[in-house]
C-alpha cells in the first residue's frame, strides 16, 4: 500500500489549467521529486497534497484515507516553503514548538522533542534566537526542523534550496537526503533543478504543461527518456532524425541524411517509420577514421571543461551536434573527424 | 462564502459611502438650490449661484487670488523641497532618522500652533523684526499681508512636497547617475538628464498635493492674514458660519474645487510626456 | 560616504530651520515672564500655564479633544483594520478602485469634506447639536491613515507564514490569532496613534461640525489667536505639542518611524 496516492488530479485557476490528469503512487519512505520548468504544475500539485489548494477534480489519499476534502491543518504533514515562512515574532524554539502545540503536545514532552530535532538538524544552542538573527542556511534548517518535529506522515518541500548560494545548496542537498533516509519519512520534493533531483531522489516525476511526461529512477529518466522534452530537460541531448530500415530485438537501425547507425529501443518499431533518436554527447565517440564509423563531420569548436572536452561538430548537411569526450587524447580544434554512435546508449524516442 | 469576506470591508465602505459620497453629491445638489437667509435653503432650483460667481468680478478676483497663492506656494515648495528630498533620499548619515522625523513632525503638530509660531516670528514686534532691528533694519510688515500668508502656506505644506519626491528619488538607482558620469556627463547634466526625469512621478504627486491643499487652505489665511487677506475658502467658511446662504457657499466651494481640479488635469496633461518615459 | 556640496548642505540646513523654528519658538515663549511676545524672554515663569489651567474654556476644550481623539482612534482602527485585511488577503479584482475608495477622505480637500458633512448632518440628521457628527467626521478622515499602516504591515509580513501555520495544524482562526494578528499589531497601533494625533489637531472638520458652545483645543486656540495675543496661547500650544510629540516618540520607540509609510 502506498503512503501517498494521487488519482486523476485536476486543478484549474479560473480558465487556466495548471494540472491535468495526474496519477502518482509514492511508497513508504520514498523520496520523489516533482521536476519541471516554471509553470509546469509541480508546485500546484504539491500544494494540493498539502491541502493549501482545493483540487478541481481527482482524489488524494494518504494510505487508505481519502484526504481530498480534508483541510490542511488536519492532514499530518510537514511542509518546508521556498521562503521558509518562519514566524518572525517567535524564537526558534517557539517556531518549532508551534506545530507540537497545535497537536496537543506541550511541557517536557515538547521540550524533549524540540531538543531532539534541533540536534538532528545541527542547530543546538540557537533556541532563543529570532529568525532575523539567523543566516539563510540556519533559517532553512529551522524550517526543516519545524516541519519534522511533529513526526508527520508526509514531508513536502517546495524548492527549499532556491534561495541559497551554490555551495550551501550542494551541502544541503546531501544533508536533506541523508536526513530523510535516516528518518525513513515519505517525501515529495519540488524543484526545477535537474541535477538536484537526480542527486536526491529515488524516483523523479518529470512534468511539462500540467502533465506527467515520465516517472522513473534517475537512471531511467536519463538513459531512456520518454519524450523529447524530457530528453532535453535532463542533461544535454542530440536529436537525430531518420527513417527505420531495420528493427529486431530491441535494436533499431536508422538511416539518416548523414549515415546509418543503430540505437536501442524497448518497443516494436515499424520499418520505414520516421523517428527521432536521442544520443547524449558522451554516447558519441570521435575517431580519425581508423575504426568503423557511422558518419563523418568537421569539428567547429572545442571547449575544455576540465575533466571533459566539449566538441561542436558539423555533419554533412550542416546539422550541428555536440560530443563530449575525456580530456586525454583530445583531438585538434579543427578538421575532419569520424563519429561512432554507441548503440547501447542511443535511445529511440516515442 | 466570498460574500462573508466582504463583511470585513463593509463598515469602512459604509462610512465612505454614507459620509463622503452622499455628502459630496449633496453639495453639488445644494449648489443648485435657491439661497435663503432664514433656512438652509429656499424652494426650487436655480443656476443663479453659478451665474453670480462666474460673472461677479469680486468672486472671480477671489478665485484668481486663491489660485495665485496656491501657485506661489507650490513653486516655492518645489524649489526648496527638492534639494531636501534629494539629500534625505541619498544620504547615509546616521542622523537620517532624525532628519526624517524633522520633516514628518511638523505634519503631526497642529496647523494652528504652526501659525502661532509664525505670528511670533513675523509680527511687527516679533522675533525677526527684533533681530533685524538689532542691525538697524525694519521693522517690516511681514504679517497680515500676502507675504506672511505665503510664508506660512509654504511652511505647512512643505512636507507634502518633500515626502513624495523623496520616495521617488529613493526608487531611482544611484548607479544610473554614475553610469551617466562614465559616459561623459557632468554632475549637473547627469542630474538634469537622468535624475530629474526619473523623479517626475514624485514631483507630480507633490505638486498636485501641495496645490490642492494650499488652494483649499482656510486657517492659514485667516490667522496670518488677519482679515486683510481674503481667499475663496475663508470667504466660503465665513459665509457658512455667519449667514445662512448655504447654497451660494456651496457654489463658491465647488467652483474653486473644479477650477483647481482643472488646473491639476492640465498639469497632468502637460507632464504626461515626461511621465510616460518613466512609467 | 556620500559627499554633498557644502552649499547644498547649508541650504538644506536653512530649510530644516525654516521647518522647525516656528514650532520650536513656541516653547520658550510659553515660559516668558513678560507680557508680550518679546525675545529674548524676560525671565522664566510658569504664569501662562497657570493661566491655561485657570481658563475653564481651555481646559474643557483640552479634555474634550483628548476624549474625542481616543474615541476616534479606537473607532477608526476598528473600522479600517478589517478593511485592510480584506484588501490584502481576499480582494482579487477591482483592487485599485477599492484602495482609492479607502483613501478618498485623505485625497479630498478637508474643507470640502467638512462643508459636505455640515450640510449632510443638518439636512439629513439632527444637526450638530451633539458631538456625534464631529466624531464621525474625524473617523472618516482618519480611516485612510489606519488603512495605510495596516496594509503596510500586512505587506511586510513574510510570505507564507499563515499557510505554514496551517500545515502545522492551526485552523484558520488560530492562524489569524497567533500569527497574523501579532504581526499586524504594530500597524494597527501606529495607525491608531496617527488617528489620535490627526483628530486631536484637527481644525477644518471641528470648526464646522462642533456643537455650539463647545470647542476642541485647536479651535479654542484659533479663536483665542484671532483676538488675544498673550503667551497663554504659547502655553496651550506647548502642552498640545508635548502631547502629540510624545505619541510620535512612542511610535518611534516601539515600532520605528519607518512604520509611518504613505
Amino acid at each position: 500500500m502506498s503512503r501517498l496516492r494521487i488519482e486523476g488530479l485536476n486543478k484549474a485557476f479560473g480558465g487556466v489549467v495548471a494540472v491535468q490528469g495526474l496519477d502518482l503512487d509514492v511508497a513508504e519512505g520514498e523520496f520523489v521529486s516533482l521536476l519541471g520548468p516554471s509553470g509546469c504544475g509541480k508546485t500546484t500539485t504539491l500544494r494540493c497534497v498539502a491541502g493549501l489548494e482545493e483540487p478541481s477534480g481527482g482524489r488524494i489519499l494518504f494510505g487508505e484515507k481519502d484526504v481530498t476534502r480534508l483541510p490542511s491543518e488536519h492532514r499530518m504533514i510537514g511542509m518546508v516553503f521556498q521562503s521558509y515562512a518562519l514566524f518572525p515574532h517567535m524564537t526558534v524554539r517557539e517556531n518549532i514548538g508551534f506545530g507540537l502545540e497545535m497537536r496537543g503536545v506541550s511541557g517536557t514532552d515538547a521540550d524533549k522533542r524540540i531538543a531532539h530535532v534541533l540536534e538532528t538538524v545541527q542547530l543546538k544552542g540557537l533556541e532563543q534566537r529570532y529568525p532575523r538573527a539567523l543566516s539563510g542556511g540556519q533559517q532553512q534548517r529551522v524550517a526543516l526542523a519545524r516541519a519534522l518535529v511533529a513526526e508527520p506522515e508526509l514531508l513536502l518541500l517546495d524548492e527549499p534550496l532556491a534561495n541559497l548560494d551554490a555551495k550551501l545548496r550542494d551541502e544541503m542537498r546531501f544533508f536533506i537526503r541523508s536526513l530523510q533516509q535516516r528518518l525513513g519519512i515519505t517525501t515529495l520534493y519540488v524543484t526545477h533543478d535537474q541535477s538536484e533531483s537526480m542527486i536526491m531522489s529515488d524516483r523523479i516525476v518529470v512534468m511539462f504543461g500540467g502533465r506527467i511526461h515520465q516517472i522513473g529512477s534517475p537512471e531511467d529518466i536519463y538513459n531512456h527518456p520518454a519524450s523529447a522534452e524530457v530528453a532535453s530537460f535532463i542533461g544535454q541531448a542530440n536529436m537525430l532524425k531518420g527513417r527505420v530500415v531495420e528493427s529486431r530485438d530491441g535494436v533499431a537501425t536508422v538511416e539518416t541524411a548523414w549515415g546509418r547507425f543503430s540505437c536501442s529501443t524497448n518497443r516494436p518499431v515499424a520499418v520505414g517509420s520516421l523517428v527521432t533518436a536521442m544520443v547524449r554527447p558522451e554516447a558519441l565517440r570521435l575517431t580519425n577514421g581508423a575504426d568503423r564509423s557511422d558518419f563523418s563531420g568537421r569539428i567547429l569548436a572545442r571547449h575544455f571543461l576540465g575533466n571533459v572536452v566539449d566538441y561542436r561538430i558539423a555533419l554533412a548537411d550542416g546539422t550541428v551536434i555536440s560530443v563530449q569526450a575525456m580530456s586525454a587524447g583530445a583531438l585538434p580544434a579543427e578538421g575532419p573527424v569520424s563519429i561512432k554512435v554507441d548503440q547501447d546508449k542511443a535511445w529511440l524516442l516515442q | 462564502m466570498k460574500l462573508r469576506r466582504w463583511l470585513f470591508a463593509l463598515p469602512a465602505l459604509l462610512m465612505v459611502a454614507l459620509f463622503v459620497v452622499v455628502p459630496y453629491l449633496n453639495i453639488v445638489l445644494m449648489s443648485f438650490r435657491t439661497p435663503s437667509a432664514t433656512a438652509i435653503y429656499g424652494p426650487g432650483f436655480t443656476i443663479q449661484n453659478y451665474a453670480r460667481v462666474l460673472t461677479d468680478s469680486l468672486y472671480l478676483g477671489l478665485l484668481k487670488d486663491t489660485l495665485l497663492y496656491a501657485l506661489a506656494t507650490t513653486s516655492i515648495c518645489l524649489l526648496i523641497g527638492f534639494p531636501v528630498a534629494f539629500h534625505l533620499a541619498r544620504t547615509d548619515s546616521r542622523w537620517r532618522g532624525l532628519l526624517y522625523a524633522g520633516v514628518l513632525s511638523p505634519l503631526l503638530t497642529g496647523v494652528v500652533i504652526r501659525c502661532f509660531g509664525w505670528i511670533v516670528l513675523l509680527a511687527n514686534n516679533g522675533l525677526i523684526n527684533q533681530l533685524l532691528g538689532l542691525g538697524g533694519l525694519g521693522p517690516y510688515r511681514l504679517m497680515y499681508n500676502p507675504v506672511g500668508v505665503t510664508i506660512a502656506l509654504v511652511h505647512v505644506f512643505l512636507p507634502f512636497m518633500i515626502l513624495p519626491v523623496m520616495n521617488s528619488i529613493q526608487s531611482v538607482d544611484p548607479r544610473l547617475g554614475e553610469a551617466a558620469r562614465t559616459l561623459g556627463a557632468s554632475g549637473l547634466r547627469s542630474f538634469v538628464r537622468v535624475l530629474l526625469p526619473l523623479s517626475m512621478p514624485g514631483i507630480q504627486s507633490g505638486v498636485i498635493l501641495v496645490f490642492v491643499l494650499s488652494a483649499s487652505a482656510y486657517i492659514i489665511p485667516m490667522l496670518l492674514g488677519g482679515g486683510q487677506v481674503s481667499t475663496m475658502p475663508t470667504v466660503v467658511v465665513q459665509q457658512l458660519m455667519g449667514s445662512l446662504l448655504w447654497p451660494f457657499g456651496a457654489t463658491l466651494a465647488l467652483v474653486l474645487s473644479l477650477t483647481a481640479l482643472a488646473l491639476v488635469a492640465l498639469f497632468g496633461a502637460l507632464t504626461k510626456r515626461a511621465m510616460r518615459r518613466v512609467a | 560616504m556620500k559627499r554633498f556640496p557644502t552649499a547644498l548642505l547649508c541650504f538644506i540646513g536653512a530649510v530644516y530651520a525654516f521647518l522647525l523654528l516656528p514650532i520650536a519658538i513656541v516653547i520658550p515663549m510659553s515660559l516668558n515672564a513678560g507680557e508680550y511676545l518679546t525675545f529674548p524672554p524676560q525671565g522664566l515663569s510658569l504664569r501662562w500655564y497657570v493661566s491655561f489651567l485657570n481658563s475653564e474654556q481651555f481646559t474643557s476644550a483640552f479634555v474634550r479633544s483628548v476624549g474625542v481623539a481616543l474615541v476616534v482612534a479606537v473607532l477608526s482602527s476598528a473600522i479600517a483594520t478589517p478593511a485592510a485585511l480584506f484588501y490584502v488577503r481576499h480582494l482579487r479584482s477591482g483592487r485599485e478602485k477599492f484602495r482609492l475608495t479607502m483613501l478618498a477622505p485623505m485625497l479630498l480637500p478637508e474643507v470640502l469634506t467638512s462643508i459636505a458633512l455640515l450640510f449632510f448632518f443638518n439636512q439629513l440628521f439632527f444637526g450638530t447639536g451633539t458631538l456625534a457628527p464631529l466624531v464621525i467626521g474625524h473617523v472618516v478622515i482618519t480611516i485612510p491613515f489606519v488603512f495605510l499602516t495596516v496594509t503596510s504591515a500586512l505587506y511586510n509580513m513574510p510570505a507564507g507564514v499563515e499557510e505554514a501555520a496551517r500545515t502545522m495544524g492551526a485552523g484558520a482562526w488560530t492562524a489569524f490569532r497567533r500569527i497574523t494578528l501579532p504581526l499586524v499589531k504594530p500597524g494597527i497601533v501606529t495607525g491608531a496613534m496617527l488617528a489620535f494625533i490627526m483628530s486631536f489637531d484637527n481644525v477644518n472638520i471641528s470648526l464646522l461640525l462642533k456643537p455650539l458652545g463647545t470647542s476642541t483645543l485647536p479651535i479654542q486656540l484659533f479663536d483665542y489667536l484671532r483676538y488675544d495675543f498673550d503667551p497663554t496661547a504659547a502655553a496651550v500650544s506647548t502642552i498640545s505639542l508635548t502631547l502629540t510629540l510624545s505619541v510620535v516618540f512612542l511610535i518611534d520607540r516601539i515600532y520605528g518611524l519607518r512604520a509611518v509609510r504613505f
